[in-house]
């Protein structure tokens, strides 16, 4: 049932004629909802969703894949795993093809599940892919912190951990205003997005309801007619503007800033995040050896511009033809919040 | 993998939350919220509670438009 608020936003929306409008959905989810819920269908022409660069397992660069693939069939670790990343590919093969040949590949909802099989299972070297933005990086470092009380020396992260705010100045530019993730403002608050806007950066953080996606559009095409730079939070039932204090000083005990490569947008200096040399007995990467892994993506797949906002998923050679859910190609195939599994599932091409 | 769910706080115990999500119960680290009641709604990422909701979605975007107008 829609309050008389979503019938207000949803008015704003369909009413819209000013100037073009390109609105970029940072968070997987929110591509996901805004298709799922028929919002793109409401849509006037002038407004433009781009799905952005917000899908952990999306971004997460080949050779990520490479390394969890080498340490399960060379380390003969056991690969624990959110499962969106099992059946994405490496450069040789995805981790599913690794299990194919053997390796062992355990799907956990939570790296603490992880830390539990490592515990249940002290024969195995058991290694977490821990990959995510503020969101889920704290899961994992609860996880090496209970690993330590445990007393565990059989467990260790693969970590490609990355942080959103410097993801916003690499994108700055490619849209008019951010649908800001809600729950990676859950933790970082909305200073940072505040901040933004002195850069000219506009945005609105929003939540994951009908009546949360449209107020956010609304406020978005009402603001923008104003001409200033601004910032809504527009989920503050959730989001606060110190976001976790607790969160984050945790983060800061264990991890450390890095310069990360993104899929699609390449190296950005100090956005992602890795353990301190205090928790390298805890670093799969240190306790592995693990050489340099460099991965080679398949050069027809267009996820590096899909993430940037460059071109659509359809737009895509391969997409829907040798680029499936069943024989993905690319990450943004793979993964639930990935904008071409949205474009495949809901049968997207321009706003429709 | 990055999907947030809500889910209501039956029981908290030593740093552990048992949430009940429509339903489906399931033990989750309660650790980043020290204030944690049986009763309370959170936010839940990877097993771990990460933020308390504290409103309903319509009553928040209902004010939040009334504002705008």
């Amino acid at each position: 049932m829609a309050g008389a608020g979503t019938v207000t936003a949803r008015e704003i929306i369909t009413s819209y004629d000013g100037p073009k409008l390109r609105i970029m959905e940072v968070c997987g989810t929110h591509t996901h909802e805004i298709f799922r819920l028929g919002i793109r269908k409401l849509l006037p022409e002038q407004i433009e969703l781009i799905s952005g660069p917000g899908c952990p397992v999306c971004v997460t660069q080949v050779g990520f894949i490479d390394e969890a693939v080498l340490l399960a069939l060379d380390h003969h670790a056991t690969v624990c795993t959110f499962g969106d990343l099992v059946r994405v590919p490496g450069t040789e093969m995805s981790l599913a093809g690794a299990r194919a040949k053997g390796a062992r590949v355990q799907v956990v909802y939570s790296p603490l599940d992880a830390v539990d099989y490592a515990a249940g299972h002290p024969e195995e070297q058991v290694v977490f892919l821990s990959v995510g933005f503020e969101t889920t990086t704290p899961a994992s470092c609860l996880a090496v912190e209970q690993a330590m009380e445990r007393g565990l020396t059989n467990f260790s992260l693969l970590t490609a951990n990355k942080t959103m705010p410097s993801a916003y100045q690499a994108l700055k530019g490619s849209a008019d205003v951010f649908l800001y993730p809600g729950h990676v403002n859950a933790i970082t608050g909305t200073a940072v997005c505040e901040a933004l806007t002195e850069q000219g950066v506009s945005g609105v953080v929003t939540g994951f309801t009908a009546a949360e996606i449209l107020t956010a559009l609304a406020l978005a095409i009402k603001k923008s007619r104003e001409g200033k730079p601004f910032f809504v939070n527009a989920y503050p039932r959730v989001v606060t503007r110190e976001g976790s204090v607790e969160a984050r000083t945790l983060m800061d005990r264990l991890l450390e800033p890095c310069d990360t490569e993104w899929r699609g947008l390449g190296v950005i200096p100090g956005s992602g995040v890795r353990l301190r040399e205090a928790y390298a007995a805890y670093d799969a990467r240190k306790k592995f050896a693990l050489p340099e892994i460099r991965g080679r993506g398949n050069p027809a797949c267009r996820c590096g511009d899909v993430l940037q906002g460059k071109c659509r998923p359809c737009d895509c050679k391969v997409f829907g033809t040798g680029c499936t859910p069943e024989h993905p190609v690319g990450a943004c195939m793979v993964s639930n919040e990935g904008a071409c599994s949205a474009y495949y599932q809901y049968g997207g091409d321009n706003n429709a | 993998m990055c999907v947030g769910l809500s889910a209501k706080v039956v029981k908290v115990e030593k740093g552990t939350a048992l949430v009940d999500a429509s339903g489906a119960r399931r033990e989750v680290s309660a650790s980043l919220l020290k204030d944690l009641e049986p009763g309370d709604y959170v936010m839940v990422h990877a097993g771990v509670a990460i933020a308390k909701i504290t409103d309903e979605d319509e009553p928040e975007t209902d004010r939040l438009l009334e504002e705008l107008l």
